[in-house]
């Protein structure tokens, strides 16, 4: 009987809750299994089948968007903030942007790991400290208009416009710029303008911009966007294979020159062993 | 089984090239939709497959022989089919797995998985009809192991002649005709019209499968994969090779310039890019008019030309040829491209000549179809400048080609150039910026060694290097570097917004003006490499960063074994792979196949049980020559890459001269066993020669490099058949003596022979990268030295 009900609210709980439904079908896996230990003991079977329909019940009445919003907090605690970067308004916005909308439904449940995951397309979301760190590396502030190109699943616009007055993203692989601006709709983001296209020449009609980040690496900077830039504005270009960001390089406009920096986001140095 | 006995010979021989050519299209198939690194997985699993082979004949011989006239043929049967499907199935959405995946998704180790068991399954079921017939003709052993060593031989050429004229995911069909064929060679009497009907299931299947090949998914994270995705991507020209699947790609939004300067007004578009195995090969642009500005002016690697004028210039691996148009772009008068792949080449210079404006026809361009280094070794003339290829991959890559043996980039290859150059010539090579820092280190280190060699006191006046945002090009060159010059670069850096990175009379601050590091390290390690105090970075350093040599080729591999549990902590297991994945990938499979062929060949014979006196005997004999047998063909093939010129065909003169020769002596076993004084003096020949090859070998080799294709086809003959011979000795003849003593030692030595076969394959290449060539030979005499050890305490 106990067993039907707990099939009951499995079902119940599969249809309801969606991607979160392996994590309760791992502790009713455990649950049933102390049920089986104490087979023999009527009592402590009662006990522990009595826990396992409040704790159903209050799995099942929770809301979805209060497990997301604790996993964010802990992103934010344990990848970011403890890695050094403590820009307020970096943080807040890595702390609102619904990272689980912006990956592919059968990673949902890996969305707040610590790693960056496939999106398809040869393309990656990157891991949340990285997106974290390039949005503070160019210290963005409420008046800032800001051009993306690699629109990828779109998080990384989407962090951009929690804390900027204007963003604008290209995307060259149509499909990918579809599904982004699929992920803004269910965000319900209205400040990111995208596209889909050839990012080489920038988005000229909208520029110049504060400040301009070069998601989709390539082996050369397009000119047109070094023009595109603002006196004073910054560019970041994340440099490394698709699982494993490297180094940033920041390209800064500095009476119309540009001069680069290269950034290093995971604190390797030094590299020679300590005698 | 009262098959005729030519028909047994024709069936073994058949069945045998196929395994061997479907064996080779497997290693192909991987490196087009994955990685080349996956090669070592189908050898090995193709060897399992044989390992394993024996442990079921072993388990079950009685109802197996008893059952042989129907076994054999199905059996055939039944691989010829699997051939044909296994590939197809593999590539099938839910089955289809993605190496990049392998470490960030775990469901992708269970797909990993079932490709393993898929591939098994033909390798197994041809091992076991193999087996069958074996243990079925005792008396003719020496004869059937002779068929089936000139049937692998014999099926590397096939493999080679077919890759040449049908597109690989053809090929799986095409091989599986084979197997049937073999079953049909000897169909029993009883039943013939049931097996008859399954040998027609069989053709119908396969022709299917011809017709209608399955299409090769490449994983989403390869070059082309990413290319096609452009707007308007297509393929405009493809053709299939020994040197691999070549695909000639165009798009409007192709570009190409490499570390361009921020300052570069001029656009990089580019008419087509060449992929081999869906790998970036090379971009295809236009003959740009002399004395016009190129795109390549705006990029680092104009260093040599700022410099001063290079009448006289040598390109090594040209590849599509962007060097070449640009040294006739900044007007040299004669231009050598050195580029072993003919077929590209050939391209070039027919089908696609419209694309490149007949760079190749040009009247100052000559064209040589030479590994790099085999044509400076026989070369004669002087250059003002050689060009080596770009290094490393934007972003550091994933360290693929950590195994690659790249002979143009060891200490010696670098003094052979040095000694081509006329005064004031320079050798130039390019790198992506990596970071850790490890290619940009290894040049210098490489640079500053060869210097020191050749007696320069102070190599700082002779490299210069300029860095932009994401490339360095350094210049070693012949005399010190005049005054003049120096001004040059300095002027052309400010120009182009780079940053000299060493040049005589340089100070601190200059090197970091521009393209600024957060940190100072890179410079504290090149000051390093320049002083006295260079062998404790070798040593301190995270990562090698000592000169290759051509005893150890490996330019890219610089993963350190005690490192790395630092780096693992520092970037996190899952990122860790990324740096090295070419080397891991190896390691990977030494431990999943150590492991496999402990469950599928040790413990099923555990279960039957080992009870023999000869146990010790029996393990030093077969683990040492399977051991040895498969070090010599390693360090075969990969000493006769630089030799030929060519990986291909090293690849198939070895195997081909090997397996057939290897055939011969095995025919002949039965008369050495006659005597055991006739084998103890084989099996120490076998010793005594790799002794003398570890110092000869190499350089008989260097002597004769200038020879034709004839005169080398010779001397490798020469140095490999005799051996070879020997080699095909020891393994049946101590098969005859042991199943003589007791037959149920038989099996084991299969097993023991499969297991250290399979474990030798990768165990082979990682003592090459670690210790390098000449202890992959001695290492082989020692294992050889195993079985003599065993023959002299035969009565």
């Amino acid at each position: 009987m106990i067993d039907r009900v707990i099939t009951m609210g499995l079902k119940a709980a599969d249809s309801q809750m969606g991607n979160e439904r392996h994590l309760i079908l791992q502790y009713l896996a455990k649950i049933l299994n102390f049920n089986k230990v104490f087979k023999n003991l009527n009592c402590l079977r009662i006990m522990y089948s009595s826990l396992t329909i409040l704790l159903l019940s209050i799995i099942y009445f929770t809301p979805q968007e209060d497990i997301y919003t604790q996993r964010r907090q802990n992103m934010v605690k344990e990848q970011i903030a403890s890695r050094g970067i403590m820009d307020a308004a970096v943080l807040k916005a890595m702390r609102s942007v619904k990272r689980h909308l912006f990956v592919p439904g059968e990673r949902v449940a890996n969305a707040y790991d610590d790693r960056p995951l496939p999106i398809g397309f040869g393309q990656t979301i990157s891991q949340p400290y990285i997106v974290a760190y390039m949005t503070a590396v160019i210290n963005p502030k409420p008046d800032f208009k800001v051009l993306e190109i690699g629109t990828g699943s779109g998080y990384q616009a989407a962090v951009l416009a929690e804390i900027v007055r204007e963003v604008y993203t290209i995307e060259i692989v149509p499909q990918l710029a579809g599904s982004a601006a699929e992920n803004y709709k269910k965000a319900g983001l209205t400040k990111i303008r995208s596209r889909a296209g050839d990012g080489y020449f920038g988005w000229k009609e909208y520029g110049p911009y504060d400040a301009i980040m070069v998601t989709a690496a390539a082996e050369y900077v397009p000119p047109p966007l070094i023009e595109q830039l603002k006196e004073g504005g910054k560019m970041v270009i994340p440099v490394g294979s698709p699982f494993l960001t490297q180094t940033l390089m920041l390209v800064e406009k500095k009476k119309g020159r540009p001069v680069t920096k290269s950034l290093l986001p995971v604190a390797f140095v030094p590299f020679t062993r300590s005698k | 089984m009262r098959t005729k006995s030519y028909n047994i010979l024709f069936s073994i021989g058949f069945l045998s090239a196929a395994i061997i050519a479907f064996q080779l299209v497997l290693m192909q198939i991987l490196s087009i939709v994955q990685w080349y690194h996956f090669a070592y997985m189908v050898i090995s699993v193709a060897l399992l497959g044989f390992g394993a082979a024996g442990s079921v004949l072993a388990i079950f011989q009685k109802w197996m022989v008893k059952h042989v006239d129907a076994l054999v043929p199905g059996l055939m049967i039944f691989s010829g089919i699997a051939m044909s499907l296994v590939t197809g199935i593999t590539q099938l959405p839910a089955i289809r797995f993605d190496s990049y995946l392998l470490f960030s998704d775990y469901d992708q180790i269970g797909r990993l998985l079932i490709t393993y068991l898929l591939f098994f399954i033909p390798f197994f079921t041809a091992a076991l009809a193999i087996g069958l017939v074996f243990i079925h003709n005792p008396a003719r052993i020496g004869t059937v192991y002779f068929a089936n060593l000139l049937g692998s031989g014999a099926g590397g050429l096939l493999a080679l002649m077919l890759i040449q004229l049908f597109f690989p995911s053809k090929l799986p069909a095409i091989l599986s005709l084979l197997p049937v064929l073999s079953a049909i060679l000897l169909l029993p009497g009883r039943n013939r019209f049931f097996y008859m009907g399954a040998a027609m299931i069989a053709v119908a299947v396969i022709t299917w499968r011809m017709v209608q090949p399955s299409p090769l998914v490449l994983s989403q994270y390869k070059d082309l994969s990413k290319t096609l995705l452009l707007p308007e991507a297509q393929i405009k020209w493809e053709r299939t090779s020994p040197f691999g699947l070549i695909q000639i790609v165009t798009s409007p939004v192709l570009r190409y310039a490499p570390g361009l300067s921020l300052t570069a007004q001029k656009t990089a578009h580019v008419k087509m890019a060449a992929f081999i195995n869906g790998d970036w090969f090379g971009a295809i642009t236009g003959l740009d008019e002399p004395g016009t500005s190129h795109v390549l002016d705006h990029t680092t690697l104009a260093l040599p030309f700022i410099m001063s004028e290079r009448k006289r210039v040598l390109v090594l691996r040209s590849g599509t040829g962007i060097e070449v148009g640009y040294a006739v772009n900044r007007g040299a008068s004669r231009v050598v491209a050195v580029e072993p792949n003919e077929v590209i080449m050939s391209a070039m210079k027919n089908e696609l000549a419209a694309e490149t404006d007949s760079l190749y026809h040009h009247a100052g361009v000559s064209v040589y179809h030479r590994e790099p280094r085999s044509f400076l070794m026989t070369d004669t003339s002087k250059y003002d400048l050689i060009m080596l290829p770009m290094i490393g991959a934007f972003g550091g890559g994933a360290g693929l080609s950590a195994l690659q043996e790249q002979f143009m980039l060891t200490r010696e290859a670098v003094a052979e150039m040095w000694s081509k150059l006329e005064s004031g010539g320079v050798i130039t090579v390019t790198s992506w910026m990596d970071h850790p820092f490890r290619n940009p280190l290894k040049i210098l280190a490489t640079f500053v060694e060869v210097l020191e060699d050749a007696g320069i006191k102070n190599p700082r006046n002779q490299i210069a290097a300029i860095r932009s945002w994401g490339t360095i090009t350094y210049v070693l060159t012949k005399s010190p570097l005049p005054r003049e010059q120096i001004q040059k670069i300095r002027l052309f850096c400010d120009g182009m917004l780079f940053d000299p990175a060493f040049l005589p009379g340089l100070n601190a601050e200059e090197r970091n003006r521009y393209n600024q590091f957060d940190h100072k390290q890179f410079f504290s390690y090149t000051d390093r490499i320049f002083s006295p105090s260079r062998e404790s970075l070798y040593g301190d350093y995270a990562f090698n960063i000592r000169p290759s040599t051509d005893n150890k080729p490996y330019f890219s591999q610089y993963i350190k074994w005690r490192e790395l549990s630092q780096l693992a902590g520092l970037v996190g297991n899952r990122s860790l792979p990324f740096y090295e994945l070419g080397y891991l990938v190896v390691i990977m499979t030494f431990i999943q196949l150590s492991l496999a062929s402990l469950v599928l060949i040790v413990l099923p014979l555990l279960s039957i049980g080992w009870k023999g006196r000869n146990n010790t005997s029996i393990l030093l004999y077969f683990t040492g020559t399977a051991i040895g047998y498969m070090f010599i063909e390693l360090v075969f093939i990969q000493r006769l890459i630089l030799y030929f010129g060519n990986p291909v065909y090293s690849a198939s003169a070895v195997i081909t001269c090997l397996l057939i020769f290897s055939g011969l002596g095995s025919r002949s076993s039965s008369y050495f066993l006659q005597d055991k004084k006739r084998l103890w003096v084989v099996t120490g020949s076998i010793v005594l020669i790799l002794c003398g090859y570890s110092f000869v070998f190499t350089p008989v080799l260097q002597q004769t490099i200038h020879y034709g294709l004839p005169g080398k086809m010779l001397i490798v003959l020469l140095l490999i058949t005799p051996l070879a011979f020997l080699m095909g000795i020891p393994f049946p003849a101590g098969l005859s003596y042991f199943s003589a003593k007791n037959d149920r030692d038989t099996p084991w030595a299969w097993g023991l022979n499969g297991c250290a076969s399979v474990i030798s394959t990768a165990l082979a290449t990682m003592v090459a990268v670690e210790m390098g060539f000449a202890w992959v030979m001695l290492m082989a005499a020692l294992a050889y030295c195993l079985p003599l050890f065993v023959q002299l305490r035969w009565s």
